[in-house]
Order: C-alpha cells, then structure tokens, then sequence
C-alpha cells in the first residue's frame, strides 16, 4: 500500500523564522501526485439502500429484510475492496457546479487510503498511522547508521494489519465505519508493543510482537507441519530454535465493545498504565485494560431530552502524570478539567477554561470557529493546548480565565467564514501536537501547509508538505500567505489556497526533531537538519 | 462601521475583499441565504441514521442565533389592529417592554452579527420602539404574519433534535417524529414542500432522488441498480 522514497543526507539551505531548519526526510504514499479529496464521492453505504427498521423483531430467525440487508452489504464491501474508483486514474479536475470552485479541487482516488491518525510510541522509534480503511500501518526508524551519522534512521513498515473492518448494524440499518479515529501506544513494558486503536464504536487492544525464531527437528511433524506416521519413528530428537527472517505479528489481546452509543472521538492512556479513557459526543468512560466487558461512565452531558442539546464532547485526555486528572472540551470553545476522586460521575468540573468572547470578533460562526478541535497537555503536565478553528491556545492549569498564549493559525481565512462554512471547511478537526520539550507547537493548516510556533522566541514558520516542492535532502522554504492587497513574489494569495488539501494530523517525536505529517493520503517525514 | 443601505450580494463574497470597514468581520450573505444553507445542512444530517452529533448541534446553534436575530430585523412592533398570533400579548402602551425592545432590535454589539443587513433599517426599527410606546408608530415594512412565538417569550426546546430521541433505542427515523423538526421553523418565506412530512413518509427510498445535479447521487443510484442486478442474477431470494 505504501511506497517509500528513501532519501538521505541533507544539504544547508534558507532557513525559516525557527532556529530549526526543516528537511525533507521522506514521503509515504500513492506515488501519484497527492490528489485531493474527492467532494462528489462518498466512501459511506449509500443509505436509500437501507430498509426502514420496524423496532421489534421475533429473536429466533432473521427476517427477509435482514437478509437483504447482509447481501447488499457484503457486496457493498466486496465492490470497495475491489477499489472499483481507480486510484491509478488521477485527475484533478475543478468542478464548475459548486460555488467554491476556486476554493476547491476534485479527483478520484480510493477512499480507503485516507489517513485518519498519526502517532509515534513513547520511544519515538515505531510511528503508527491509521486510515479510513481501517487499517493500521506502523513505520520503524532504521538504527541509527555508524557509516552516516549525519543522518537519523529513515522509517520503513514494519507491520500492517486490518484493525476494525466495517460492520453492519441491522438493527439500525446503518454501518459502523472502519475509520481509525484514534490511535494510542502503550509504554512497552517487555518485548512486545501495545497499542490502543478505535473507530467510531469499539477499543481494541493490539499486540505487535517480532518473531524471528521458529523451532524446528519435531520428532511427530514434518518441517512442512504434516504428521509423521509414528511407527516411522526411530529415533528421538530435541527440537531446537533455528533463525528465520523476522516476521513481525500483530494479534488484538483485548476489544472493548458495546458501550459507546455515540461515535467514539478520543482514547487516553492513564498514567497508572492500568485504566484508559475512551469519549464520544456525550459521554466518556473509564476502562480497565484488562477488564472489556464492563466500563465506567465518568462524565455524561446528555440532556434528559435530547431537543435540549446544544454542546458536545470532542475530545479528552488525561493529565500525563496525575492519575485522578483528565480534561475534556467542548463544542462550545470550554475545556473541563475534572478530578475523579471528587466523584463518581464527574459531571461537575473542578476547573473550567473558557475565554471570553471577543465582541469585536462576534458573527453567526462564533460558535462553530471556537468549537475546539483538539485538546493536548503539555508532557510536563503543567500546561494544555486546545486548538479551534482559527487557532491554538496555551492554558496554564492555573489559570481558567483565558489562555497564557495564543496563536493564529490563518487568521487570513476569518474573512471568508460563509464559504468555508457553506463548503463545510469549517467543520474541519484539526490537531495540534507538542515538541519533546514542551517548546515550540504544530499545528495543520490548508493548502498541505502546516504551522509551528515557538514559545520562546514567539516565531513561527508555514511549511508545506508536498512532493513538488521537495526534492530530496531539500531544506523545507517557508510558505506565507498573502491575504490581502499585493501579493509579494512567492507568496500565495488566499483565493488560491487549496481547500481540499488539509493538514489534520501531525505528529512529533517525542525526543527529537523528527516530525510526521499527514496530508490526505500520504504521510511526510521531516527531520531537523544535522550538521 | 457598516456599509449603510447595501445589501451585499452572496456572490460578492468570494471576492475575499470586505467591502464595509473592517468593523464587520463576517463577510455578509444576506441571512436569509445563509439560513437556507443551515436549513439544508441540518436536514441533509438528520437524514442519517447515526447523524454526526457536533456537526448537527453546531448547525443547529447557528440556525438557532439567525433564527433569533431573523425576527428583529424583518419584524416591527406590532400593529395595534392585528389580532396577536399565538401567545404574543396583545400590543398596547405596555407591551413595548425592555425585554420586547431588546429581543427586537439588537443591541449594539449585535449590529455586528447583522453585518449583511441594512443598519439605517435596523436603526429606524430601535427609533420606532423608542417613540412608540403607542405601537402606532411603525417605521418597519409591514410584519409578515408570525406563526411562531415572539423572541422574548422563551422559547420551547427546540425540536431539531426530537429524532435523535429515538437513537438510543431503535435508532431509526419514524415518520412521526419528523414533524416536530419543522414546528418552530417559519417556512412562509421558503418552499419547503419537499420537507413536508407527508413527503418525507417515503423519504428513506428517495433520498437519492433528492439531490439535483450531485453527481454523489447519481453514482448512488448506479450502485443501487448494479447491485440489484447482481442480486437478482445470482441469488434467488
């Protein structure tokens, strides 16, 4: 699925506003031109399929309706496997119906290979990415070469397995997707990796072991595992472990299931390495590693009626070192911090952060633009991030009443709201990430460009990922955008931007300077340069 | 601060330049449009069985904040002579209450959020209220018949969500449920005949159908035909 350039060394070039200059490392991905999102195309089980459930149904047999049912769907999901939109076929093609044609850009390509989360392990050596498909691809870095140490180890697969497969809900007459929402690493506490991934409804717990061994010189089975006839027995041996080229497994220990009625958002692992967290829309709960069939609900928001509901949950994490803490954040722009040795339920906050509205700033989207996207602490665990439609904010955990630092993504994009809200670009969750220490942040943007800010230095850089513009071992230039009056040589004037070219997911080394960029199908590598 | 007696074109909007100061940020479509937009997003949502609940309840918030801020603008005080449409008290000296005033004409800092609208209208509807503790004084155009209840009476729960009742046991969309989207929503200005209930009773079959000139429509109902041919040639039911 994922082909990879391998480049090595990296040359000096034009820095950018950071200390740090960027390199191109390295690209995962269709080797077609990154093609865009097609807006007319949806990967989702056309629902005029579905029949109209009535509620009840005799337990012991399954109706003719159901049947029909499972027929469509398995077909459904034969002709996707089948890839039946060519992904070989790579046209962008500006679609002249929709209003936002110059906003936009429309091609074909499989759906399935959309990337939906990035996330490196505790170490930084494993790098996992989940996609629409439901699948989980983990890159390991190389050892670090003696022969050239000017450069990190790139990353190659080292396993990919199916993680969830779609599923059908008869009862509901609709299907649950596959998409990879989330993806959290366990700290490795022997030879093998844990790691947590959901989609919109069930947790599994996967195992990624390395076997390059295997026993061989049975007394009662042939090498190729066919039974020896006893009597043919004449002498005894002891079976020993011989090498064999490493095969890495990947097997699911645990799946927690059935206790999410709304779409899953996020997934956090406990600093006791024992419990996790798992949130959807209106509810989180509390699990048990070990334990799947039973969970408990910490906090619920859902209205008695539901012709009440007005906010939702979108995300949560606990604190990194205090067991008993954990925020969550809202559609309305608020994050909760709550304590659970206050209460069973925790309903009710112990902290709430929320800034209040700039009225200068006020229009109909105000709502939706402060609808927070992403919410992450700080590995020292004294500060947060929370990311919204138009910026990142840092909070002090000390502080509820508005954030220590704020940054403006692309402030740029605040005249066009109505089209981007009409076009449903508004709506987009985009994450933000932390360096190792805590000092600088990332965050994605449009147009395949993504932004850092340093803290200290109160610089920030755009960037972009794309293969045009990056010959290998090139030094990243920084991007501007012009957004408005003349544009400057090289800069890019927001009517160009590209819509359909989104930078959700990002990720960066927990140690160095290595980060990873997801843009709709392909993932990039950069690393900072080395002298 | 507000482009005085123009009304901006939706198309002018993509320009990406503000044609008013840059007081106002919202770019202005005018807010009937944008009402239309939300109208159609909410209901394209709830047309799935398992709707994406952030989308649906920002939609529905902001559908909810035009919604509000529709009435003031459109409507004037009350004449005295028409009959009071559903619970609105009757007009009269004391109807022009503080609370009426405010619900009616926005307060200051709401000027911004009508940035599309015409702010001499808006500033002639606040001079109206203020004159005229007599009603008599209308300076707005003629109040178009209110079917729902006045801003400053509260307003019931909103029923955009009464389907999503039903998720948590069977999770499907039934017919009766439908009716309670469209209670609160004024469709006098709109043809929403397509939306109607009755309409909507064979919805699920033909929401393909629905959607003109998408090109995810008409793929849809290729699948479907191809299926059911795949159906019906391999395997007889």
């Amino acid at each position: 699925m994922f082909l990879k350039f391998s480049l090595r060394s990296v040359f000096y070039g034009a820095g950018g506003g950071n200390d740090i200059q960027w390199c191109f490392s390295q690209v995962k991905g269709a080797v077609d031109d990154d093609v865009a999102e097609g807006a007319v195309l949806s990967g989702k089980l056309p629902e005029i399929l579905l029949v109209s459930v009535p509620p009840s149904l005799p337990p012991p047999f399954l109706p003719l309706w159901v049947l029909i049912q499972m027929k469509i769907h398995k077909r459904i999901s034969a002709l996707r496997k089948m890839k039946c939109f060519p992904c070989q076929f790579s046209n962008t093609i500006k679609s002249a119906q929709l209003n936002t044609s110059a906003l936009m850009s429309v091609s074909f390509f499989d759906q399935a290979d959309i990337i939906s989360t990035v996330e490196f392990n505790h170490s930084g050596e494993l790098l996992a990415t989940g996609d629409k498909g439901g699948r989980v691809v983990i890159f390991q870095q190389e050892q670090e070469n003696k022969t050239q140490s000017h450069s990190r180890g790139e990353y190659n697969v080292y396993s990919t397995f199916q993680s969830h497969e779609p599923e059908f809900d008869y009862l509901k007459s609709l299907e649950i997707e596959e998409k990879i929402n989330k993806i959290r690493w366990l700290p490795q506490k022997n030879a093998a990796q844990f790691l947590l991934s959901t989609n919109d409804k069930t947790i599994k717990l996967w195992k990624i072991s390395e076997r390059d061994k295997r026993p061989e010189g049975y007394n009662l089975k042939e090498e190729d595992g066919r039974y020896r006839d006893p009597t043919t027995v004449t002498t005894l041996r002891v079976p020993v472990f011989r090498p064999m080229d490493l095969m890495v497994e990947a097997s699911p220990r645990r799946i927690f299931a059935n206790a999410h009625t709304y779409h899953i958002n996020s997934i956090s692992i406990n600093s006791d390495y024992e419990t996790y967290l798992s949130a959807d829309d209106l509810r989180i709960n509390l699990w048990h590693l070990e334990i799947t069939d039973r969970s408990f609900n910490i906090v619920d928001i859902k209205p008695a009626n539901m012709e009440e509901l007005t906010e939702v949950i979108t995300a949560a994490e606990f604190h990194p070192n205090s067991c008993n803490t954990f925020v969550y954040s809202s559609s309305k722009g608020t994050i909760r911090l709550c304590d659970m040795r206050a209460s069973a339920l925790c309903d009710r906050h112990s902290k709430l952060f929320e800034e209040p509205e700039d009225p200068s700033n006020r229009s109909f989207f105000s709502e939706i633009i402060s609808s927070i996207s992403d919410v992450k602490f700080s590995h020292s665990g004294r500060y947060m991030m929370t990311r919204d439609y138009l910026s990142v904010k840092i909070w002090d955990l000390n502080m509820e009443n508005r954030p220590v630092e704020t940054y403006q993504v692309h402030e740029y994009l605040r005249s066009k709201l109505c089209s981007l809200y009409e076009n449903d670009c508004i709506f987009d969750k985009f994450e933000c990430c932390w360096n190792g220490s805590d000092s600088i942040v990332m965050t994605g943007s449009y147009n395949n460009f993504f932004r850092m800010f340093d803290r200290n230095t109160k610089r920030d850089i755009t960037l972009e990922a794309s293969r045009e513009n990056n010959k290998p071992r090139t030094v990243l230039k920084p991007r501007k955008v012009c957004a408005s009056g003349k544009r400057k040589k090289d800069e890019i004037s927001v009517d160009s931007l590209d819509f359909n070219k989104k930078i959700l997911h990002t990720a960066w080394h927990p140690k160095e300077n290595i980060i990873a960029v997801a843009t709709t199908n392909n993932l990039y590598i950069f690393q900072d340069k080395m002298n | 601060m507000l482009a005085k007696g123009v009304k901006r074109k939706h198309g002018e909007m993509e320009d990406g330049q503000l044609a008013a100061p840059a007081a106002a940020p919202a770019p202005a479509a005018p807010s009937d449009s944008l009402f239309n937009i939300s109208v159609l997003k909410l209901h394209q949502s709830l047309r799935h069985v398992e709707p994406n609940l952030r989308y649906l309840v920002l939609v529905a918030n902001t559908l909810r904040r035009l919604q509000d801020h529709a009435p003031a603008e459109t409507q004037g005080p009350v004449p005295p002579g028409r009959p009071p449409a559903g619970p609105e008290p009757p007009a009269g000296p004391g109807a022009a209450s503080p609370d009426r005033r405010d619900a009616r004409c926005p307060a200051p800092e709401d000027e911004l959020l009508l940035s599309g609208w015409d702010a001499s209208l808006c500033a002639s509807l606040s001079g109206g209220l203020e004159g005229a503790e007599t009603p008599g004084g209308t300076p707005g155009p003629p109040a178009p018949p209110q079917d729902d209840a006045p801003p400053d009476v509260p307003r019931p729960p909103h029923p955009f969500f009464a389907p999503l009742e039903l998720l948590g046991s069977t999770g499907s969309l039934l017919e009766d449920s439908l009716e309670g989207i469209f209670e609160d929503i004024d469709t006098s200005m709109y043809d929403c005949d397509v939306w109607s209930p009755a309409s909507l009773a064979g919805f699920k079959a033909f929401s393909g159908a629905d959607e003109e000139g998408q090109d995810g429509g008409r793929l849809d109902m290729d699948d479907l035909d191809y299926l059911m041919d795949v159906l019906v040639g391999t395997h007889a039911l």
